[in-house]
């Protein structure tokens, strides 16, 4: 059985690893690349319940989720790619040695519950933070913000160091290049924050040290809505006569979920990995299916007191979060990616995965996760960084990969007009208003057939009193979309002369239709 | 080329020019066996215009010796679509590797320093199907292969990272696209070569004349083949709208990159004198600006 359940921990990892090394252009692919993140329940309950509405795209969450009242925590022991990395890296750490019986303290495994409690209380109150948590949001993360990166840092040292060498130049280099057609990335993908991002992902593996599985124990929100949920299961571990007491089911059991007496499962805690049937020395347990039966199983501890403290702090938190200053400056200049829902709605959304961040390093490259830039509510939401990166004209992607809907999926026809926001010049650093000289990098790069940055040639005089023909230009303010390439490209030093707000900018509702900043009374936020 | 077709534009030529006057008719006189050094091929597909071109210029054994690495530089600096004649056409490409190949090149390179990502534009711009069906090796540019060079006869630009590849190659062959460009007015052959070099790329657009020249002086394509298949006539260089799109059926190829420029110029009403940048690098030596007096060479097709 142990066989079993780690020939499918590795298939689903291969198949995570797989999905996320998909999402890149031109992504003709057979399978979402955000499988996973759909699949996840726990981002499908809280998109649900803070958009109020049936997200579609979360069935497989939904079905997960139905799978697990008689199945219990199938997911974790045997699907979840959180949980195989933790399974994996576990090993590393070696822990206090402890005797038979000597069982783990389980003093800490109510948080997961509170926690949970808190962002579904927050989901309710459309204060999300379900994605902070949510064990798929949190490795697609990390691969994004940091594996990525650091892989394509690493082939590329790698080559320059071997195409140094003559003779194994050229095989490098082609080695190489074959590894890009297939979608490896030709320009380095940065993320912002990748470091807060590295470094909360370190804490979860580190936090094995303490006992194995400690984030699946003591932290995970999924972890808690799936024992919870699948806490009167239909499968049983069940302990045969031939039980000696010997007390190793216990010692080796991951999730600490052997009560003492070693017959009774804690069900609500149990991922069903079936080790203790495999290193059971009389060959005593066994799994069954069946109605529940009080003697060898026990549902969740909750703890009142700390369900309506943690209910009260969720509530407390998406309130002052709600309330949060956002600086008009920053939210402008940070834009949404194209197809985004209404700011209140795409909030409730978005499970701050980061898949579309993901996926635009391969095309456009602007999206990056927000800092505080957009409140505190918008924490890790993507933004565009026109500086850095640009949404492409013929890219729709984004919206492909986007598990919940927050960034509405969109023919390339339709992405090309909607506005993410407008361009200005900034006189005062654009080459030929402030030099007198001709560059016009930006209009050569602006996409839009009839060009939205256009020319005027005017002569000016010199403070030689030389006179010279200037081409200025100027943006067309109803043919530009906001899409930054303009910006991307100025060549001019740190601030560029040209810069893009979200003035004009189109947002969608959950019913796919395009709204107008002005048309949407509770746009803001 | 059909010889009936060949020998029909032959006759044509001699019949023109018994009725032109003196000076134009010398650039149809040139007897067939005399290689001329450029050559206009028109109203054919872009394989055909290409062969017919280059066959006009005594074959690409004239550039191509046995042996030889040959890098053949396209346009292809957007995610354009070759309908949207931004890009290099994909079949023109093609039918030049496959020319080299027959002419022994051992091995033919095409890149381009993309303006958009190279991806999309490498794979939408139909270049890299077509280029490695014809056996070329296709590939992205890496940044590591950037390479300082000297520029002994800068004017703007004293040195700038250059690509290897080209640095190293036996031959040159520069093979753009004829677009208007709002600022260079219209991007040709020089204005291509800004595809083979890294650094700041959005710099060399202030003083674009001296600096483009400059750049134009350390790499030196032995050919230039113009494509002017689909000419893009507006909102160029990346244009987007079939509107701005010419069907023009033409392939200019010289061993002069001046004078092919120039020539591609008459399509959008310019003389060279209207472009700065060709009478800098006429002034400089790097071609002939006038044209019309090198050996010419009209081929029409007829389809
Ligand atoms: S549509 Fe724009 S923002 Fe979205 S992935 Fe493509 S380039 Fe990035
Ligand atoms: S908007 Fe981006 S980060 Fe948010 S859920 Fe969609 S794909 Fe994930
Ligand atoms: S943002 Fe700049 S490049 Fe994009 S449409 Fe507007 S003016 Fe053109």
């Amino acid at each position: 059985m142990r066989t079993a359940r780690r020939v499918s921990q590795l298939l689903f990892f291969l198949l995570f690893l797989y999905l996320f090394f998909e999402a890149v252009y031109p992504y003709e692919v057979a399978l979402p690349a955000d499988l996973f993140l759909r699949a996840s329940p726990l981002a499908a309950v809280a998109s649900i319940l803070a958009s109020r509405a049936f997200v579609s795209t979360v069935v497989l969450g939904l079905v997960i989720l139905a799978l697990s009242i008689p199945l219990g925590r199938f997911f974790c022991g045997w699907i979840c790619p959180l949980g195989t990395v933790l399974d994996a890296t576990d090993r590393w750490f070696k822990r206090p040695r402890r005797k038979v019986g000597q069982r783990e303290s389980t003093r800490l495994r109510s948080w997961k519950y509170a926690l949970l409690v808190a962002i579904l209380a927050g989901s309710f109150l459309s204060v999300q933070f379900a994605g902070y948590f949510d064990p798929i949001s949190v490795i697609t993360r990390a691969f994004t913000a940091v594996l990525l990166p650091l892989l394509t840092k690493v082939a590329d040292t790698f080559v320059s160091l071997l195409g140094r060498v003559s003779f194994l130049e050229n095989i490098t280099f082609s080695a190489y290049n074959r590894l890009q057609e297939v979608g490896f990335p030709t320009q380095q993908p940065l993320v912002r924050g990748s470091f807060l991002i590295l470094v909360l992902f370190l804490v979860i593996l580190v936090l094995g040290k303490w006992s194995r599985r400690f984030w699946c124990r003591n932290l995970c929100p999924l972890g808690a809505l799936l024992g919870f949920v699948g806490q009167h299961r239909l499968t049983h571990r069940t302990v045969s006569t031939a039980c000696t007491d010997c007390g190793v089911c216990q010692l080796m059991c991951r999730m600490n979920a052997i009560e003492d007496g070693y017959r009774i499962t804690r069900t609500s805690e149990c991922i069903e990995c079936m080790q203790c049937v495999d290193i059971c020395p009389e060959g005593a347990i066994s799994y069954r299916l069946g109605l529940p039966a009080s003697s060898s199983h026990k549902g969740v501890d909750l703890d009142r007191r700390r369900v309506l403290g943690s209910l009260a702090g969720g509530t407390l938190a998406a309130a002052a979060l709600s309330v949060g200053f956002v600086g008009r400056e920053s939210s402008s200049s940070k834009l949404r990616p194209p197809g985004a829902l209404v700011e209140s709605e795409f909030l409730d959304r978005c499970v701050r995965c980061l898949e579309c961040v993901r996926i635009c390093s391969s095309t456009g490259a602007c999206l990056q996760p927000a800092l505080l830039e957009r409140g505190v509510a918008g924490f890790w939401t993507p933004v565009a960084d026109m500086r850095h990166g640009y949404c492409e004209y013929n890219c729709n992607l984004c919206g492909q990969v986007c598990p919940t809907g927050a960034i509405t999926r969109l023919s390339v026809e339709d992405k090309q007009k909607v506005v993410m926001g407008t361009a200005y010049f900034d006189r005062s650093r654009c080459i030929p208003w402030y030099r007198n000289e001709d560059c016009l990098v930006c209009e050569e790069h602006c996409p839009i057939p009839e060009k939205a940055i256009r020319l005027e040639q005017r002569p000016v005089q010199l403070p030689s009193g030389e006179t010279r023909l200037v081409k200025f230009p100027y943006v067309v303010e109803d043919l530009c979309i906001g899409c930054g390439i303009c910006v991307t490209k100025c060549p001019v030093e740190g601030q560029p002369g040209i810069f893009v707000t979200t003035a004009r900018e189109e947002r969608f509702t959950a019913r796919g239709e395009k709204v107008r900043k002005e048309e949407v009374p509770a746009y803001g936020r | 080329m059909r010889r009936r077709d060949f020998l029909r534009a032959i006759a044509g030529s001699a019949l023109a020019a018994a009725l032109l006057p003196e000076e134009s008719a010398a650039r149809f006189l040139r007897p067939a066996d005399v290689p001329a050094d450029l050559a206009v091929a028109r109203n054919g597909e872009p394989a055909q215009l290409v062969q017919a071109a280059v066959e006009a210029l005594g074959g690409m054994s004239r550039f191509v010796s046995r042996g030889d690495i040959v890098v053949v530089k396209p346009n292809i600096g957007w995610d354009r679509l070759p309908e949207q004649a931004a890009n290099t056409n994909p079949e023109v490409v093609a039918e030049v590797v496959r020319l080299c190949y027959q002419a022994g090149a051992k091995k033919v390179l095409v890149f381009d320093h993309t303006s958009n990502r190279a991806q999309r534009c490498y794979l939408r711009s139909g270049i890299q199907a077509a280029a490695k069906e014809a056996g070329a090796e296709v590939s992205f540019v890496h940044e590591q292969k950037f390479r300082n060079v000297e520029i002994r006869e800068g004017v703007e630009l004293k040195s700038w990272p250059f690509y290897k590849d080209v640095l190293e190659a036996d031959v040159l062959i520069n093979v753009p696209i004829a677009k208007h460009h709002s600022m260079a007015r219209l991007t040709v052959g020089l204005k291509n070569i800004m595809g083979v070099i890294g650094g700041d790329r959005g710099a060399i657009h202030n003083h674009f004349a001296r600096k483009i020249v400059d750049l134009n002086t350390v790499v030196k394509p032995k050919l230039t083949l113009v494509d002017g298949y689909r000419i893009l006539r507006a909102n160029g260089p990346q244009g987007g709208s079939p509107r701005d799109v010419q069907l023009l059926k033409t392939v200019v190829a010289s061993t002069d990159r001046v004078a092919a420029d120039a020539y591609a110029a008459t399509w959008f009403g310019l003389g060279p004198q209207d472009l700065d940048y060709l009478v800098e690098a006429h002034r400089r030596g790097l071609g002939e600006i006038d044209f019309r007096k090198l050996k010419i060479r009209e081929i029409d097709l007829g389809s």
